[in-house]
């Protein structure tokens, strides 16, 4: 895009695309006020003490994570008879301390966990676990393990509450195929892109020329009043699009670099973010994607791949975080939809199962191992109990790191965990 | 009388686009087994199977690009759309299902078995090598089940989740012991079926995969399952519970046949009601291969255009996962609305798009669609009235039009339109691009 666009232009496309005295639509009005300033505007409702600029960045382990053989009950004795082909041998375990310790393939986990950035909620889950990967995901990105709130996602209803650039189209970005059900919101903010380069509209070559073009563009595209759903979202989200396109590639091309990631699809999710926070990008969440955790057969090689990519991903990310200054403001957090059955099936394999730890990184969380390793006696159905309810760390993500109250966000409230002070 | 379900044989109405041959594809497969076999050096073997892997990415590319040329150029589009559809339902594909040539035998299964007896293509479906191996059945075996077929079997194939327990997953995933592949050919290793007694969904007996088919559509879920998705791939999603009933219904006294379902719905009230119009967001396939069709450009899809279907969220025979591809507006994120937008720019102006490689081509002439469609506009508001009934079919705004009216260079829509000359040609491509950079153009 040739001709750059500002946002209170599209938005008066927008209005002026009202008919003259009608109600504005209150996400075009919203929008208008959020953009004049978007860190200064006066709806921060943050806590004392939680920083309006704290960033969570969210890595989804899609499939299922192998909780066993991420954080190995080495010492159990069990774990070794329920697996004779997939345990981890003792000696090649990273031990944490006498019971647990980390798959060989993490050792820059083990160097964050010593440099005091990284911790480990274990023996997460919820009540009555589906195994379904897409129920159980589905559960996890609402945060209601009944069902009765599947519009919205738990990240999109904090959107939803009144937080510093809560507005912002870019409030959540999605580094990934589809938007998550967990950053969707009533107010229909949040972005999603894979490549900055192609994250824009282009003209038609040879046409009349990009300004016209753009011109027109915003008035065929702006949003209006009383149309149906589907081109009603359709018209939000080139808006979104148009909107966040320039602030991202502006973003992108300040990064200096200088951090060297690993070649993977997740590192490159991960730089990416990073750019987008050096360049100050008005957002409180983005989502990244790891994928192919459901390893029923030939686990082996797979899960040590996907393991070490994590590892080294994160631990990229968070050096770019320290050169750049922003390690104070980012934290992490990942997680999977369900752990895998305790005993390996016939296929050198796992099937779904239940619990599973969850992993925390950053400057300013209190590191080390939280909770409990569920016990491997005492099962059900051949599947492990969960000692923590995923909710619990959302709440404490909510409350701790971004300054909104969990109980209007979660339904209820929930234990928090002791990462953050 | 009622016309016999053979009115569907589509094997009458001949096609025109060449498959893929597999002869030279299938010896570089060979050779990897053989030197295996004779243990040749490491070197050799690593060597060959290099060679044989890159014949058969390429040969899938091959595939995707047939497959987008046949939906654009089939006299057949229903039987193309249910393949769609099926592929998209009965998941399978890479990275997980590695042989390509497995997949085009798939694909041909889902041609063949379209409007067919859909209780038959589960049990087709069970013994696809590419299921096989996409889903692990092939590695299910007796003492330690592998489960990844069998709960994807009820959840997502036929019945739907919360219709079976989890000991219902085990005890299926027992019955299916034993149904493996030998590279392209569905095997029943008996030593490793498990011929124990099983109890499935309150069943019990020797059963074995065929049987657990059998009492899978026994129950009423599913018989309501498939009709619904089909309803929602065709109309809307979420039709009420009522309509759903009455395909359930058909679909049992039909014996689970999908011919009469689709006929029925594809003549419902509901299929051609206020709630079906314009509310369905196109598939990326279904928005390259309707732009091909409706604008009548050059009919064989291009790599480049197969990339923007990637990009748009539709890499053929690469679904995101089991669940297949995304439905209604989750196919709409701003990253896919910007590839979708773009896109245009490939078929009408052989132009590029960011994000797909390749240099523009030869700009070429207008669509044949669009020049038929403005002979004798007289006035640049008629003009745009006319693209807007092709392209979109006449659902936008009277308020908006002023601007495609100023696109075509016009500063009123009654001044006059001409078609060529000047820089009429420049404008027209502009006001298309224009046209499909629009929401209108994104839902049919």
């Amino acid at each position: 895009m040739t001709e750059g666009m500002t946002r209170r232009e599209f938005l008066y496309k927008g209005l002026t695309i009202v008919a003259m005295g009608a109600t504005a639509p209150s996400f075009l009005t919203r929008t208008a006020l959020a953009m004049t300033n978007p860190f200064d505007i006066a709806q921060v409702t943050s806590r004392p003490g939680v920083p309006d600029d704290n960033v969570l960045v969210v890595i989804q382990m899609g499939g299922g994570n192998d909780g066993l053989n991420t954080i190995v009950p080495f010492n159990d004795d069990t774990y070794y008879r329920a697996r004779p082909r997939l345990a981890i041998p003792r000696n090649e375990v990273i031990t944490l301390n006498s019971e647990v310790g980390l798959h060989p393939k993490m050792a820059k986990f083990k160097e964050m966990y010593d440099r005091g950035n990284a911790a480990i909620v274990q023996g997460v889950g919820y009540p009555n676990p589906s195994r379904s990967h897409f129920k159980s995901m589905e559960i996890w990105h609402t945060a209601d393990p009944e069902g009765r709130t599947l519009r919205v996602g738990w990240i999109g209803r904090y959107f939803d509450s009144k937080c510093p650039v809560c507005e912002q189209p870019t409030v959540g970005v999605n580094v990934g195929p589809s938007m998550p059900l967990a950053m969707r919101s009533d107010g229909g903010q949040g972005a999603t892109l894979e490549t900055p380069d192609a994250f824009q509209w282009m003209p038609s070559m040879d046409g009349i020329g990009a300004r016209e073009e753009m011109e027109i563009f915003k008035m065929l595209n702006a949003p209006a009043t009383n149309e149906p759903g589907t081109i009603d979202f359709l018209r939000h989200t080139a808006m979104n699009a148009v909107l966040s396109s320039e602030r991202v590639r502006e973003a992108v091309r300040l990064y200096k670099g200088g951090i060297e990631y690993p070649s993977n699809r997740f590192a490159g999710s991960m730089r990416l973010i990073a750019q987008m926070i050096a360049g100050k990008l008005p957002t409180k969440v983005y989502y990244a994607h790891m994928s192919g955790f459901d390893t029923h057969a030939s686990q082996q090689g797979i899960h040590d791949t996907l393991l070490e990519q994590l590892s080294t991903g994160v631990d990229a990310f968070y050096r770019d975080l320290e050169v750049q200054g922003n390690a104070e403001r980012v934290i992490m957090v990942a997680f999977s939809e369900f752990g895998r059955r305790v005993a390996e099936n016939g296929s050198n394999g796992t099937d779904h199962g239940t619990a599973a730890p969850m992993f925390v990184f950053g400057r300013r969380i209190k590191p080390g191992l939280h909770g409990r390793q569920p016990s491997l006696a005492d099962l059900r159905d051949g599947d492990l109990k969960h000692n923590i309810d995923f909710r619990s760390v959302y709440a404490t993500l909510l409350d701790k790191w971004l300054g909104a109250d969990p109980s209007k966000i979660l339904g209820s409230d929930f234990e928090r965990v002791p990462f953050l002070a | 009388m009622a016309r016999s379900t053979s009115s569907f044989n589509y094997d009458r109405i001949p096609e025109s686009v060449t498959p893929p041959d597999f002869t030279s594809l299938r010896t570089l497969w060979e050779t990897v087994a053989r030197l295996r076999q004779q243990n040749a050096p490491q070197r050799q073997r690593f060597e060959a199977l290099v060679i044989a892997q890159r014949g058969d990415n390429q040969k899938l590319q091959e595939m995707r690009e047939w497959w987008v040329t046949r939906m654009i150029k089939t006299r057949r589009p229903l039987q193309e759309k249910l393949v769609l559809f099926w592929h998209g339902h009965l998941v399978s594909g890479r990275p997980d299902a590695r042989l390509s040539e497995n997949l085009f035998a798939q694909n041909e299964l889902f041609r063949r078995m379209a409007l067919g007896n859909f209780k038959e293509l589960i049990v087709a479906i069970s013994k696809d090598p590419a299921m096989l191996e996409y889903l692990d059945n092939e590695s299910n075996r007796r003492g330690r089940p592998n489960e990844n077929y069998a709960r994807e079997l009820l959840e997502l194939f036929t019945m739907g989740i919360g219709n079976y327990t989890e000991q219902d997953v085990k005890e299926a995933a027992r019955a299916f012991t034993g149904w493996t592949r030998r590279a392209y050919d569905f095997y029943f290793d008996a030593r490793q079926h498990d011929d124990g007694p099983k109890t499935f969904l309150g069943r019990t007996g020797n059963l074995d995969g065929g049987d657990v088919v059998n009492i899978i559509f026994e129950h009423p879920a599913t018989a309501r399952f498939l009709p619904r998705r089909l309803f929602e791939f065709f109309a809307y999603l979420r039709p009420d519970e009522s309509l759903v009933e009455e395909l359930a219904d058909l679909f049992r006294r039909s014996d689970f046949t999908v011919a009469p379902l689709m006929r029925t719905i594809l003549t419902s009230r509901a299929f051609y009601s206020e709630r079906a119009m314009r509310s369905q967001v196109k598939s990326p396939a279904q928005l390259v291969v309707g732009t091909a069709r409706l604008l009548d450009v050059d009919s064989t899809v291009s790599p480049q255009q197969i990339r923007a279907m990637d990009l748009m969220g539709q890499a053929l025979f690469y679904p995101p996962n089991v669940g297949g591809w995304p439905r209604g507006e989750s196919w709409i994120t701003t990253a896919t609305l910007f590839f979708r937008y773009n896109f245009s720019n490939l078929p009408l102006v052989g132009g590029r798009m960011p994000g797909v490689a390749g240099r523009p081509s030869a700009q070429p002439p207008l669509p044949p669609g669009v020049t038929k469609a403005l002979g004798g506009a007289n006035t640049a508001g008629d003009a745009v009235d006319r693209l807007v009934d092709v392209l979109l079919a006449g659902a936008m705004d009277d308020q908006r039009k002023p601007a495609l009216v100023k696109a075509l260079g016009a500063s009123s829509a009654q001044q006059a339109f001409a078609a060529t000359g000047g820089d009429a040609d420049a404008r027209l491509r502009s006001t298309l691009h224009l046209l499909m950079s629009s929401p209108e153009y994104q839902v049919c």
